[in-house]
C-alpha cells in the first residue's frame, strides 16, 4: 500500500469529528428534553390530580365485565355532516373507522357524536344487494329477508331495543325502531342508503335521547329473501358494550388546564379518550425548519431516532393504546418521545393516571412539540456539520499533498540512490540532505553509506597500487639480500636455495609491478599529450607482432572501409589491445582462430565510435560476475589460473575511459567478445 | 653514520666515495655490502640532516638517495635541490620505491642523473654507477675521437655519455642515454623493449618505456622542432631512423 493511501486511511479518522459532535448534540438534547419531560411530569400529575375531583364525568369502572373490544366510541364531531350516505364530511379519516368481518369482506363504521345527535356512518361490501319490500321492511319474524343494519341500543340489564335500516331502493330512508311495545317507523331518525359499487353505505343521524347507554351494530348480509344469511355484531357478548362519548365538563376543564403548545387528553380507564384540549404546534411558531436533505441524512444517522411523531396523534379510532398511556392506566406514570423522520417534528409526552377514591379511573396524556430543541439543534448540527465537512476536505487535501511530497521525496531519494550507484559516482550529493526530517535521516544515511561503499570501492580500485608500493620496499630488501648472498661462500645446496629464492622473488616482483600498472596507467593519461592518430595502422602493425609472438594462435584482422582516426595515446590502446588479446589467447587453445576486426559504430551514440572487436572461441563468460568483469581485482578465471590478479580488464576499462570510450563483454556464437567503443576524432 | 675506510679499487687507485641516504636500515645494510665488495668508500645515513652535515664538510663523490626520508616525505628531493646548489656536477641517483611517474619528472627535473627504483637488481645498480663515474673520468680526460658514433645529426660520446644533435648537446639522463645508444648503434633496426630494457641496464614496463621515449623526443624536440628520428613500431618497439 502506498504511503499516499495509507495517509488517506489515516485521514478517514477524521470523520471521528462529527461523530464526536453529534455525540455532544445528542446528549444536550437529551438533556434537553429530559428537562422538559420532567417538566411536562410536573404539569401531567398537576392536571391528574385537579381532574381526580371530577370523578363522575369518568365513566364508572364497574362496567369492566363487558369486553373492551365490545365498546363503541362515539367520535365527537366538529361539525354535522349531511346525511348523504358519503364519509367525506366526517373529517375524521379513514382510520377512524373500525372493522367488523362481513360475509363479503370487511365492513366498516364508526360512530360520531354532536350536539345531541348520534351519527351512524356504515360501509357495507355486499355482492348480492337484497333490498327490501313492503314484507320485509319491517323485521318481524318470519318475514322475507332483506340487507339490514341494526342499531342496537340497550341499557343494561333493563333494556334492549333497536333501529332496524333496510332500503327498498337507495336514497333516504326511515328505520323501524323496536322497542317493547312493537315495531314502529322512526321518522326522528334521519338515514340515507346509498349504492355504491360492491356494496352499500349507510349514513344516520339518531337523537341522542333515542339511545341507551350501550350501543352494538349488527349488519345483516341476506342472500336472497329466503336465505337469512350473515349476521356481523359490533360485540361478542350477548349485549352490546357501552357507548363510549366524550365529556364536556371535563373538555372544559382540560381546556382550561391547557397552555399553548401543549395537547392534554384525557382516557378513561380503557383507554377511550373522553377529552381533548389544545395542540401541540400551537403557540410555538410553527419552524419552517428548512432541513436540507444530506443533513436530514446525517441527522436520521447521528441523532436519536424517536417514535414517528404521527404516533404522538390522538388515536383515530378513539382508544388510546400506546405503551405509556397503558402504563399510566396501570397506575404509572410514564413518559415517552417521538419524532418525525420526515420533518424532524418532535414531540415529548407523559402521561399520568387520574385516581379518583383510590381507583384508577383514566388517564392524563400531556404533550408539547419540541420545535425550541429541535431548531436549536438543527442549526447546530448544521453548522458543526459544515465546519466538520470543510475541515474534512481540508485535512483529506493536506494529508493527501504531503503524502505526494514525502512520498515524492523518498522516490527521489531512491532513485538518486540507485543512479549514484548505477553510475558509480557513489559520493554525489543526494536529495533532502538538508531536511532535519527522518528522510533528511534517511538521505544522509543512504548518503554514508554510499560514501563508504565508495571509500570501499576505491580502496578497493587503489588497493592494488598501494600494496605494490608498500611490498615493494621488503621485496628490495629480499632481492638485495639474495644478490649479496650470492658473493658470499656457498655450497651447492645453498646456491639452490638462493637460486630458488630469486626466482620467487623475482616472480613476486613481475606481480607487484602488474598490480601497480593501473595507478601507472592513470598518471600516464592524465599527462598523456593526445594526438591524433589511425587506429587501423597501430591495430594492423600490432596484429602482426602478435603473430610473432603467439604462433600456435591464428589472428584475423579485418577492418572496413572507414576512416578510423582516434584521439588518444597509440601506446595506451595497444595496451588496451594487448590486454584483450592476452585475454583472448589465454582462454583459447592452440590452432583456435582469434578474430581482431574494426568497425564504425554509428548507432549509439551522437558522435560516431570507432568499433573495435576481439573475439576468441572459448567458455562462455559467467553472468554472474558481468557488471564486475571489469572492476579492479575481479577474475572470472576459475582457479586455473592463479597468476591473475584480475587487473588486466581492469586497465583496458581504464583506457577505453581515458579515451572518452568504453568497453563491454558478451557471450556470441563464435565465443566470447570484447568490443571497445572509442569516439572519433 | 657509518665512516667506512676507503679501500683500494681495482680500477682507479683512489677509491671513489658514494654516500647513500636511506632510511631502511636493511636495505641501506645491503648496499653499503656490496658497495663495498665493488671497492667504494661508503658513508650512510639515515636522515637529511645528519647526511647534510656531512655533506657540508666534505662532499662525496656520487650520491645515492632514497625520496622518503623517514618522517620526511620529501627529504630525498629537498637533499638533491641542496646537493645540486652545491655541486653542479655531482651525479645524484634516486633509488626509491616510489615508481610513479610524477616523482621520477619532480626527480630528474631537481638534476638528478637517474631515477632508480628500487626493483633494480644490485648488478644493474653497479652498472650504472659505474657508468656515472666512467662518465666522470671521461670528463676529466681529453676527448677522443674513438669513442664517438656519428649518424647524420646525432653525435654520440660513449665515454663521456653525451649525446648532441645537430652539434647542440642533449641532456639525458643515463638510461635515456642507453636507449638513444642503443637505438642508433643500428638505424632502421627495430629494438624491441625487452632489447631497449637491458640496454638500459634496467627493469622497466612498458609504460616506462614508453614515457622515456617521450621525454628523449621531447628533449630532442627542443632543439629541433623536426626532430622525427625515433619511430614508434606499433606492437614491435621503436627505431632509429636513418637519414
Amino acid at each position: 500500500m502506498s504511503l499516499k493511501r495509507q495517509l488517506l486511511l489515516v485521514s478517514l479518522l477524521v470523520l471521528i469529528l462529527p461523530w464526536a459532535g453529534c455525540q455532544f448534540i445528542r446528549e444536550t438534547e437529551s438533556a434537553l428534553r429530559e428537562g422538559q419531560q420532567q417538566m411536562l411530569a410536573g404539569t401531567a400529575r398537576a392536571v391528574a390530580e385537579s381532574l381526580a375531583q371530577y370523578g363522575d364525568e369518568f365513566p364508572s369502572a364497574n362496567n369492566s365485565d363487558f369486553m373492551i373490544g365490545d365498546q363503541i366510541y362515539g367520535h365527537p364531531l366538529a361539525t354535522a355532516p349531511e346525511i348523504d350516505g358519503y364519509f367525506d364530511d366526517w373529517l375524521l379519516g379513514e382510520a377512524s373507522l373500525r372493522e367488523l368481518p362481513g360475509a363479503d369482506g370487511v365492513i366498516r363504521y364508526v360512530v360520531g357524536v354532536h350536539d345531541a345527535h348520534v351519527y351512524l356512518y356504515v360501509r357495507v361490501v355486499d355482492r348480492s344487494p337484497v333490498y327490501a319490500d313492503a314484507q320485509s321492511l319491517v323485521p318481524n319474524p318470519g318475514a322475507p329477508q332483506a340487507d339490514r343494519v341494526r342499531l342496537i341500543s340497550a341499557d343494561p340489564p333493563y333494556l334492549e331495543e333497536f333501529l332496524s335500516f333496510a332500503a327498498e331502493a337507495p336514497g333516504t330512508i326511515v328505520p323501524v325502531r323496536k322497542t317493547d311495545f312493537g315495531f314502529a317507523p322512526e321518522p326522528a331518525v334521519r338515514a340515507y342508503w346509498q349504492d355504491v359499487p360492491r356494496g352499500y353505505q349507510l349514513e344516520a343521524r339518531i337523537p341522542a335521547r333515542l339511545l341507551g347507554a350501550h350501543l352494538g351494530l349488527e349488519v345483516q348480509n341476506a342472500t336472497s329473501r329466503e336465505a337469512a344469511g350473515v349476521r356481523s355484531r359490533s360485540f361478542a357478548s350477548r349485549s352490546p358494550g357501552r357507548f363510549v362519548t366524550a365529556s364536556p365538563a371535563l373538555a372544559q376543564v382540560a381546556a382550561g388546564l391547557a397552555q399553548p403548545g401543549m395537547r392534554l387528553i384525557v382516557t378513561d380507564a380503557a383507554g377511550w379518550r373522553i377529552a381533548t384540549a389544545g395542540d401541540v404546534s400551537a403557540g410555538a411558531a410553527p419552524q419552517p425548519t428548512v432541513v436540507s436533505t444530506w443533513l436530514r441524512l446525517a441527522y436520521n444517522a447521528f441523532v436519536d431516532a424517536g417514535t414517528g411523531a404521527g404516533f404522538a396523534e390522538p388515536d383515530p379510532g378513539g382508544r388510546e393504546q400506546r405503551n405509556y398511556i397503558a402504563a399510566a392506566l396501570n397506575g404509572r406514570q410514564e413518559s415517552a418521545w417521538f419524532r418525525s423522520p420526515e420533518t424532524g417534528r418532535a414531540v415529548v409526552a407523559v402521561a399520568a393516571p387520574v385516581t379518583a377514591e383510590g381507583v384508577i379511573v383514566g388517564a392524563v396524556v400531556v404533550q408539547r412539540g419540541t420545535e425550541a430543541i429541535l431548531s436549536l439543534r438543527n442549526e447546530t448540527l448544521a453548522r458543526l456539520l459544515n465546519v466538520t465537512l470543510i475541515t474534512m476536505l481540508a485535512v483529506v487535501v493536506a494529508l493527501l499533498g504531503y503524502a505526494t511530497l514525502l512520498s515524492r521525496r523518498i522516490r527521489h531519494l531512491s532513485v538518486a540512490a540507485e543512479k549514484a550507484l548505477e553510475g558509480d559516482d557513489l559520493h554525489t550529493a543526494l536529495p533532502s540532505a538538508l531536511a532535519g526530517d527522518e528522510i533528511g535521516d534517511l538521505s544522509r544515511s543512504f548518503s554514508y553509506v554510499l560514501g563508504q561503499l565508495g571509500d570501499y570501492n576505491d580502496y578497493l580500485r587503489t588497493l592494488a597500487s598501494k600494496l605494490s608500493h608498500e611490498l615493494r620496499t621488503p621485496l628490495a630488501i629480499v632481492t638485495s639480500s639474495l644478490e649479496n648472498l650470492e658473493h658470499e661462500q656457498l655450497d651447492e645446496t645453498a646456491l639452490g636455495y638462493t637460486e630458488r629464492a630469486k626466482h620467487g622473488a623475482d616472480r613476486l616482483r613481475k606481480i607487484l609491478s602488474a598490480m601497480g600498472e593501473a595507478s601507472r596507467v592513470e598518471e600516464i593519461m592524465k599527462h598523456a599529450e593526445p594526438e591524433v592518430f589511425d587506429l587501423r595502422d597501430v591495430v594492423a602493425a600490432t596484429v602482426e607482432a602478435y603473430r610473432d609472438a603467439w604462433p600456435q594462435r591464428r589472428f584475423a584482422f579485418s577492418a572496413t572501409d572507414d576512416a578510423f582516426a582516434v584521439t588518444g595515446s597509440p601506446e595506451l590502446v595497444i595496451q588496451l589491445l594487448d590486454k584483450l588479446v592476452d585475454n583472448a589467447v589465454s582462454f583459447s587453445a592452440d590452432g583456435d582462430e582469434i578474430g581482431i576486426a574494426l568497425s564504425v559504430d554509428t548507432q549509439s551514440r551522437v558522435l560516431p565510435h570507432c568499433r573495435l572487436d576481439v573475439t576468441n572461441p572459448g567458455p562462455p563468460l559467467p553472468q554472474r560476475m558481468r557488471g564486475q568483469m571489469f572492476d579492479s581485482m575481479v577474475s572470472m578465471r576459475a582457479g586455473k589460473d592463479d597468476k591473475h590478479l584480475g587487473l588486466g580488464l581492469y586497465v583496458a576499462r581504464l583506457i577505453a575511459d581515458g579515451h572518452g570510450g568504453r568497453i563491454e563483454a558478451d557471450n556470441v556464437e563464435a565465443g566470447v567478445r570484447f568490443s571497445v567503443f572509442l569516439p572519433t576524432a | 653514520m657509518w665512516q667506512i675506510v676507503a679501500t683500494i679499487s681495482p680500477e682507479t687507485c683512489v677509491a671513489k666515495r658514494i654516500a647513500i641516504v636511506e632510511d631502511e636500515a636493511a636495505i641501506r645494510d645491503n648496499y653499503v655490502a656490496a658497495f663495498k665488495r665493488e671497492g667504494y668508500v661508503v658513508d650512510a645515513y639515515a636522515a637529511r640532516g645528519p647526511a647534510m652535515e656531512a655533506f657540508a664538510s666534505r662532499l662525496p663523490d656520487l650520491v645515492i638517495i632514497d625520496v622518503n626520508l623517514e618522517d620526511d616525505v620529501e627529504g630525498g628531493f629537498e637533499l638533491c635541490r641542496e646537493l645540486r646548489s652545491r655541486a653542479a656536477d655531482l651525479p645524484i641517483i634516486f633509488l626509491t620505491a616510489r615508481d610513479s611517474e610524477f616523482d621520477a619528472v619532480s626527480g630528474l627535473r631537481l638534476g638528478a642523473d637517474d631515477y632508480l627504483t628500487k626493483d633494480i637488481s644490485l648488478p644493474h645498480l653497479m652498472a650504472r654507477i659505474a657508468a656515472l663515474f666512467r662518465r666522470l673520468d671521461a670528463l676529466a680526460r681529453p676527448q677522443g675521437s674513438e669513442s664517438r658514433i656519428s649518424r647524420g645529426d646525432l653525435e654520440i660520446d660513449t665515454d663521456r655519455m653525451r649525446i648532441s644533435w645537430k652539434g647542440q648537446a642533449v641532456g639525458l639522463t643515463l638510461t635515456e642515454f642507453w636507449l638513444v645508444h642503443a637505438m642508433a648503434r643500428y638505424p632502421g633496426h627495430v629494438k624491441n623493449r625487452q632489447q631497449l630494457m637491458d640496454a638500459a641496464q634496467a627493469v622497466l614496463d612498458d609504460n616506462t618505456i614508453t614515457s622515456h621515449i617521450k621525454r628523449i623526443r621531447r628533449k630532442f624536440a627542443a632543439i629541433d622542432d623536426s626532430f622525427d628520428a625515433i619511430e614508434t613500431v606499433y606492437g614491435m618497439g621503436y627505431r632509429w631512423l636513418a637519414d
